[in-house]
C-alpha cells in the first residue's frame, strides 16, 4: 500500500506490537493504510483479523496519526451494525466502560489496544449469544441450553443477505488441558478440539430431526500431536441432540489424545535407538519428535539424513529424506533424495530392531543416492 | 420521542452538502473532522389515493441549512459537553444533529460515532419543534391531531457520515461518499434516510412554498441611545456605543448616501435620474463582493499554507520525540 511498514508513528507501532504478541488469541493485520489523501503521511489505519467462532471478523481500527491523545475509534464488520459494546442491554452502567478505556486514554501506554480489543471482543461473545438466543426455534433453544455452560463456547448468527440464516457454534472439547499433556511445550496458545456445529434456521419446512452441519476443527499448533483430519465424526442418528452426540465423540477424542501424547515417548526411543546406529543427532525436534537429522558417511561421502516421523507412528514408518553435503544443484542448492517410505518395516518390531533395520536400508540407500548425484549434477 | 412519526427523508440544498464536502476534502490538519448540523424539521402529509379510500399519513421531513464544522462539543471518548455545545448553537436556530467527515474508512458508524449520536439524542434540552406542514396549514381542516403532534419535540438525532474510500490511491479523482442517518433512541440503531438534495427546478417547486430563511439580518445595534436604567458598567456600555456607531458606519458606507429617506424619490419626476444612481449603487456593491471573493479565496490559500506548514512541524516534532 504506497507507504511502507516504517511509517507507522512509533505510538501506533507500540501498542499493536503488544496486542500482537500478547492476545490470548491469534491476531492479524489484514491490511495498513494512510489517512492521507495520496497515501504518502503516516500509517495510522488498519484492519484486524479477529478469530470468533472458528472465523474472523475484521474490524478496522482508526487512529489519528495527527493526534496521539485522541483513542482510536473502530468499525465494526458490515454485517455486525447492530453490535454497540458500549451500549448493550441488558448493561451495567455503560459510563464506566467509556471511562475505563476511552476517557482516560493514554496513548504511552503499549497495553491500551489489547485492553480495548479484549473488552470489545467479550462484548461481541455476549452480543452474539444474545442474537441467537432470540431466533425463534426450540430444537435451537433446547440445544444451546445443553451446552450454553461450556467454558469458551462461542457462538454466530450469520444474517448475510445472500446466504440463508444459519446459527454456528463453536463447542469447546475436552475439558482437559492439552499444553499441560506435553511435557515442554512451547505452545503459546491454549491447544483446543472444537466441534462445529451448524444449524440452519428460519426454514420451518425442514424436517426437526435432521443433522446438523458437523466439523472437528483444532487449533493449528495441536497437527504436531494430533490430526484431527483423520478422525470420523460418529454418525448423527434422526432425532439426536447435542447432548446425547458429544459425550461420545469426547469420550473416544480423549483416549486419541492420550494416546497421541503416549506416542511421543514411542518416537524417542525411535530417534535414542537411531543414535546407536548413527551417532547424535545433528537436529531433532526434541518435544514431538515429529523430526532428527543425522549426519552420516559412506566412505568419503557424507550426507545428512533427515528423519519426518508421522504422528501414526510407528503404524506409518517415518519418510526418509537423504541430503547431500557435497552436490548441489543447478541453483545452488544441496542436492535431496525424494521421501523415501517404501523401505522395510513392522510396528511391531522393537525400537532397537526398527532402527537396526532402518540403518541396514540406507547403508545401501546411500549408494544409490551418491550415484544419482554424481550424474549431471554440479559437484564441488 | 418514540411516538414521533418517522422521518420520511432528509433535505439539503445542493450548496450546502457542497459546503460540506468541500470543507471535508481540504481539511488538512486531521484525517478527520466532524460538527454540528442546523435545520428545521417540518410535518409532511402524504396523500395515498385509492379508489376505495384517501388516506393521509403523517412523516417528517428534516431539512438541514448549515452546519459548522467544531468537535468541540464533544471529548476525544465520545462525551458530550453541554455547556460548549449551547455556545456553539446560533441563536434561534434549531440544532438537528452533527456529522462526521472521516478519510479512507468504510462507510459505516464508528463505535464512537454511535455513542456520541446516541448521547446527542438523548438531549432533549437541545430539541427542537416541529413546524406543521404548509399543505396542512392552508387546508380549512388540519388533521385532528395536529395539536398533540405539534407539542412533540424533534431531538438532535440526524447524523450524517462523510468518508472517501480506502482503495482510492491511484486515480486523481477524489470520491467522497456519504450517507444520512436518524438515531432511534427506541432500539438504540441507525435508521438510514434517503437524502434529498434541493436543486434549482421544477420538481423542487415545493421548496419554494416552505421556504423559511434561516439567515437572518444580523442584529445589529445601531441605536446610539442607551436604556437610562442600565448603568452598572460604564466601560462595558462604551464599548457597546462603539461598537453601534461602527456598524453604523459600515452600513453607511454601504449605502454611500442613498438613506432610506431618500426612496421617496423613488416617485414621481426625479425618479429617472434617482434609478440611475441607484443602478451605480448596485454597481459598485457587485465590484466590492468581487473584490471580498478575491480576499477570501486568497486568505484561504494562505491557510491552507499554514495548515500544511502545521503538519509538517508537528510531524518534526512526533519523530524527534520518540
Amino acid at each position: 500500500m504506497g507507504a511502507g511498514t516504517d511509517n507507522v508513528p512509533p505510538f501506533i507501532a507500540a501498542q499493536l506490537s503488544h496486542l500482537l504478541s500478547h492476545s490470548r488469541l491469534t491476531l492479524k493485520v489484514d491490511q495498513m493504510w494512510s489517512s492521507d489523501k495520496y497515501n504518502f503521511g503516516f500509517i495510522d489505519r488498519f484492519t484486524l483479523l479477529i478469530p470468533y467462532c472458528l472465523d474472523f471478523i475484521k474490524w478496522d481500527i482508526v487512529y489519528d496519526a495527527e493526534s496521539p491523545t485522541t483513542p482510536p475509534d473502530v468499525i465494526f464488520g458490515p454485517e455486525d451494525e447492530h453490535f454497540h459494546p458500549f451500549h448493550m442491554t441488558p448493561s451495567f452502567e455503560p459510563d464506566d466502560n467509556i471511562d475505563s478505556f476511552l476517557s482516560d486514554w493514554n496513548y504511552k501506554d503499549p497495553a491500551r489496544l489489547l485492553a480495548l480489543i479484549q473488552f470489545l471482543r467479550d462484548q461481541y461473545v455476549l452480543y452474539q449469544g444474545k442474537r441467537v438466543g432470540e431466533v425463534d426455534d426450540d430444537r435451537l433453544k433446547f440445544e444451546v441450553s445443553t451446552i450454553v455452560s461450556r467454558e469458551g463456547l462461542e457462538m454466530h448468527m450469520s444474517s448475510a443477505a445472500d446466504k440463508s440464516e444459519e446459527v454456528k457454534f463453536a463447542v469447546p472439547l475436552l475439558d482437559i488441558n492439552i499444553n499441560k499433556m506435553v511435557s515442554g511445550c512451547s505452545w503459546r496458545q491454549l491447544q483446543k478440539i472444537y466441534l462445529q456445529v451448524v444449524y440452519p434456521v428460519g426454514r420451518k419446512y425442514m424436517s426437526a430431526s435432521s443433522a446438523p452441519r458437523l466439523k472437528l476443527v483444532s487449533s493449528s499448533e495441536l497437527k504436531a500431536l494430533y490430526s484431527i483430519d483423520d478422525v470420523k465424526l460418529p454418525h448423527w442418528v434422526d432425532g439426536m441432540c447435542l447432548a446425547e452426540y458429544l459425550p461420545n465423540l469426547e469420550e473416544y477424542l480423549g483416549k486419541q489424545v492420550l494416546e497421541a501424547v503416549s506416542l511421543i515417548d514411542v518416537r524417542r526411543n525411535f530417534i535414542e535407538a537411531l543414535a546407536g546406529w548413527l551417532g547424535r543427532p545433528v537436529e531433532a525436534d526434541p518435544i514431538f519428535c515429529r523430526k532428527a537429522t543425522f549426519l552420516s558417511a559412506s566412505g568419503v561421502f557424507t550426507f545428512l539424513v533427515h528423519f519426518l516421523i508421522p504422528t501414526q507412528f510407528p503404524k506409518q514408518q517415518p519418510a526418509i529424506i537423504l541430503q547431500s553435503s557435497q552436490h548441489f544443484n543447478s541453483q545452488m542448492a544441496p542436492m535431496k533424495s525424494r521421501p523415501i517410505s517404501d523401505y522395510p518395516w513392522s510396528p511391531r518390531w522393537e525400537p532397537s530392531l526398527m532402527a537396526e533395520r532402518t540403518c541396514e536400508f540406507l547403508a545401501d540407500e546411500a549408494l544409490n543416492f551418491k550415484r544419482q548425484c554424481s550424474e549431471g549434477q554440479v559437484q564441488l | 420521542m418514540d411516538d414521533l412519526p418517522p422521518l420520511q427523508k432528509i433535505a439539503i440544498s445542493g450548496s450546502t452538502l457542497a459546503s460540506l464536502i468541500h470543507r471535508f476534502s481540504t481539511t488538512t490538519s486531521t484525517s478527520s473532522i466532524d460538527g454540528l448540523l442546523f435545520g428545521h424539521v417540518t410535518y409532511v402529509t402524504s396523500l395515498n389515493l385509492s379508489d376505495d379510500s384517501s388516506e393521509t399519513s403523517q412523516t417528517l421531513l428534516a431539512t438541514v441549512t448549515g452546519f459548522l464544522a467544531s468537535s468541540s462539543f464533544r471529548d476525544t471518548s465520545g462525551q458530550i459537553n453541554t455547556s460548549s455545545l449551547r455556545r456553539l448553537i446560533p441563536n434561534s436556530t434549531s440544532l438537528l444533529g452533527w456529522f462526521s467527515g472521516r478519510r479512507r474508512t468504510p462507510l459505516r458508524p464508528s463505535l464512537r460515532e454511535f455513542s456520541i449520536t446516541s448521547s446527542l439524542s438523548s438531549l432533549s434540552q437541545f430539541s427542537s419543534s416541529i413546524k406543521p406542514s404548509p399543505i396542512s396549514n392552508s387546508n380549512s381542516n388540519p388533521f385532528p391531531s395536529s395539536t398533540t403532534l405539534s407539542s412533540l419535540n424533534f431531538n438532535p438525532c440526524l447524523f450524517f457520515l462523510l468518508a472517501s474510500p480506502i482503495s482510492d490511491q491511484t486515480s486523481h479523482i477524489h470520491t467522497h461518499d456519504y450517507r444520512a442517518y436518524q438515531f432511534l433512541s427506541g432500539t438504540h440503531s441507525f435508521n438510514p434516510v434517503s437524502l434529498d438534495i434541493i436543486n434549482i427546478g421544477p420538481a423542487f417547486r415545493d421548496h419554494y412554498g416552505s421556504f423559511i430563511p434561516n439567515s437572518p439580518f444580523p442584529a445589529l445595534d445601531c441605536q446610539l441611545s442607551y436604556s437610562p436604567m442600565v448603568r452598572d458598567d460604564d466601560e462595558e456600555r462604551l464599548s457597546k456605543m462603539k461598537q453601534a456607531s461602527k456598524d453604523q458606519r459600515e452600513l453607511d458606507a454601504c449605502v454611500e448616501g442613498l438613506e432610506v429617506g431618500k426612496l421617496s424619490k423613488l416617485m414621481g419626476s426625479e425618479a429617472k435620474n434617482y434609478t440611475q444612481s441607484l443602478e451605480d449603487l448596485y454597481l459598485k456593491m457587485l465590484v466590492k463582493i468581487e473584490n471580498l471573493t478575491t480576499l477570501v479565496e486568497q486568505s484561504s490559500a494562505r491557510v491552507l499554507e499554514q495548515e500544511t506548514h502545521n503538519k509538517k512541524l508537528r510531524q518534526k516534532i512526533m519523530r524527534s520525540a520518540e
